[in-house]
């Protein structure tokens, strides 16, 4: 029989609802996925690309048992996230990372102990296994300190450690770089990439599209709730195909400007961004024209206008992606 | 790596290991002492001063009123917190997402708590004695002893039901001590229940302690009045709603869970 997908999401939708105040309730609704239609084959990693709010934590944790949907269904490794959790869980891993979720005042093997005899690692097993794992996330030198001593990037991977501890088939990280300095960051991918080598497939949230495209085969792009996109790192370059991107700088653009820029033929958007003082369009172009020649003489009167022609990057195709989405 | 898979769990296994990470947290921790060791010995002076010299029983009376108070702390409350600490730290969603059951996480709070309850009762028991000089002259000493135990454990049927309440709200701290006093004064804990306005009788006999309490007082209190029917039948009650508690704490909790999934509170905090 062949493996069934790590993944497969049907119309899967979560509404939350909150009260806010005591007395005066007020009801909140939020969808926060709106019909998410997923599939994710094993091995590799796969990306989840989104900005803040998109429902990235959301999907992440329905898929490792920790809320239920709403409607819809979904199946990670072949079972139902829903009615069966007790097969599911001790196949997947789950690192929800950050400053919390660890015993602070115990020291990370004692951390990992708790939690290898919670996931049932073999008794047997255990302490190797534990050793294993810290000298995989490179902690064996801090194993016997206190987790409260720990910096983010130490605690960071701790929580990997514990996600791996019990050999998952499926291994969940949500946002695993946030809050982490560059280095440790770096680190982190590093480490990452390495797990895809145990055979481990990983289903990785970010909302940095270099992360995404630097670590995962296969991204789908999520904004508000829905899959704008889903495809390889290739693919998603398609959708741009031959598209040239022209960044101008400048302190400011007229109204005026920016709509003659949006008015030239081939000019399929202009986004605008402030610099401090200065302000960058970022056009994009799906002809031959215009050409930088082209706009630097509609621009003439600019006399500090800075002006460059650059290839279009995937960050630009999620900015596109997760904008439409907004508008 | 080799895949281990992680079918190795069992419920002594986890039960033990939650046993273990509270011995950790408690040595860890040095503030941990000021409960455990120092309000005994305050709630076994309080209440000695409080009983004295209030008829021939006094010294059995004080011992209780205290031992139940330092315990009712230990075993029910400590029971409980741990959970919400559980939701405090983030540790809650790790926990639960582990293939073991949570009941068997809390089960081994209650067993610790227990131990630091009947530790608490020793120091209250020693307070009062040294302080009167003299031990009481307990009829039946080593039945006693059997019932302390065993009414700890009703107290801990108590707090294992009560730390669902924990993983289904972050309110349950708030809810918890606004029931405390209630259920402090209505288990009869401090005194008798048969002293309290009748009303209360039928919802403190929904707690175990209740009974268990009486059956202490029947048994070291010579010529003591309690529930009508008697030591007997309060043993008989005593076991019944224990076994009650216990016996759909397994329900309770995956229900609870079900329910923390649903409304997506299991992070709150
Ligand atoms: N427990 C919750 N209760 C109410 N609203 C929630 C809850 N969790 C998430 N949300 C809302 O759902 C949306 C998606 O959130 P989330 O999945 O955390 O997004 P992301 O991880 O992509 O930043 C947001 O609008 C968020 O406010
Ligand atoms: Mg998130």
């Amino acid at each position: 029989m062949a493996d069934p997908p790590a993944i497969e999401t049907q119309r899967l939708t979560r509404v939350f609802e909150s009260r806010k105040g005591f007395l005066f309730t007020e009801k909140t609704r939020t969808e926060a996925l709106r019909g998410i239609d997923l599939t994710v084959e094993q091995g590799a990693i796969f990306g989840l690309l989104g900005p803040n709010g998109a429902g990235k934590t959301t999907l992440t944790k329905i898929l490792s048992t920790l809320l239920l949907p709403t409607s819809g269904s979904a199946h990670v490794l072949g079972y139902d996230v829903t009615t069966q959790v007790e097969h599911l869980r001790p196949r997947i891993g789950l690192v929800l990372g950050g400053e919390r979720g660890l015993y602070n005042r115990i020291n990370a093997r004692e951390n990992l102990r708790y939690f290898a005899d919670l996931y049932g690692v073999p008794r047997g097993e255990r302490e190797h296994r534990i050793d294993a794992v810290l000298d995989r996330v490179g902690l064996s030198d801090a194993a016997d300190r206190r987790v409260e001593e720990y910096s983010r990037g130490m605690k960071q991977k701790l929580h990997i450690a514990r996600g791996i501890l019990h050999g998952p088939e499926l291994l969940f990280l949500d946002e695993p770089t946030i809050g982490l300095d560059p280095k440790s960051a770096r680190e982190t991918r590093k480490l990452i990439r390495s797990l895809v080598s145990d055979g481990v497939t990983i289903f990785l949230t970010t909302h940095y599209m270099f992360e995404a495209e630097e670590l995962c085969h296969r991204i789908a792009v999520l904004t508000k709730g829905r899959i704008a996109a889903h495809d390889t790192v290739a693919g998603l370059r398609q959708l741009v195909g031959g598209d040239r991107t022209i960044e101008i700088e400048d302190y400011g653009f007229d109204d005026d400007e920016l709509a003659a820029l949006r008015a030239l033929s081939g000019v399929s958007k202009v986004v605008t961004e402030e610099f401090g003082a200065r302000i960058r369009a970022t056009i994009r172009i799906h002809a031959q024209r215009p050409t930088t020649e082209d706009i630097r003489a509609l621009l003439s009167n600019h006399a500090t206008l800075a002006l460059r022609e650059r290839r279009t990057s995937l960050e630009d195709v999620y900015l596109d992606l997760v904008e439409e989405e907004a508008n | 790596m080799a895949t281990p898979q992680g079918y190795g769990w069992s419920r002594g296994r986890s039960t033990l290991a939650s046993i273990r990470l509270c011995v950790l947290q408690f040595v860890a921790d040095p503030q941990w002492l000021i409960p455990s060791m120092i309000a005994p010995v305050i709630f076994g002076l309080v209440a000695f001063g409080l009983f004295a010299n209030s008829g021939p029983n006094f010294l059995v009376y004080a011992i209780l009123g205290a031992g139940m108070m330092s315990m009712w702390g230990q075993t029910l409350y400590g029971s409980g917190w741990a959970t919400g600490q559980d939701r405090v730290w983030g540790t809650l969603e790790p926990t639960l997402q582990a293939p073991t059951p949570y009941l068997y996480v809390v089960l081994g709070r209650v067993l610790w708590n227990v131990v630091s309850g009947l530790i608490g009762g020793l120091i209250v028991y020693v307070v009062v004695v040294t302080v009167n000089g003299a031990a009481p002259t307990l009829p039946n000493p080593a039945e006693f002893a059997l019932l302390f135990v065993f009414v700890m454990l009703t107290l801990a049927s108590v707090g294992t039901l009560l730390a669902a309440v924990y993983v289904y709200t972050r309110f349950a701290g708030f809810i918890q001590n606004i029931g405390e006093f209630a259920f402090y004064v209505g288990t009869g804990c401090m005194f008798p229940v048969v002293l309290l306005p009748f009303w209360t009788n039928p919802i403190a006999l929904l707690f175990p302690p209740t009974w268990a309490l009486d059956a202490l007082r029947y048994n070291g209190i010579p010529g003591y009045v309690g529930f009508s029917w008697g030591f007997g039948w309060d043993l008989v009650g005593a076991i019944a709603t224990t076994a009650v508690y216990l016996g759909i704490s397994t329900s309770v909790f995956r229900r609870v869970e079900r329910q923390v999934l649903e409304k997506g509170s299991l992070g709150d905090y």
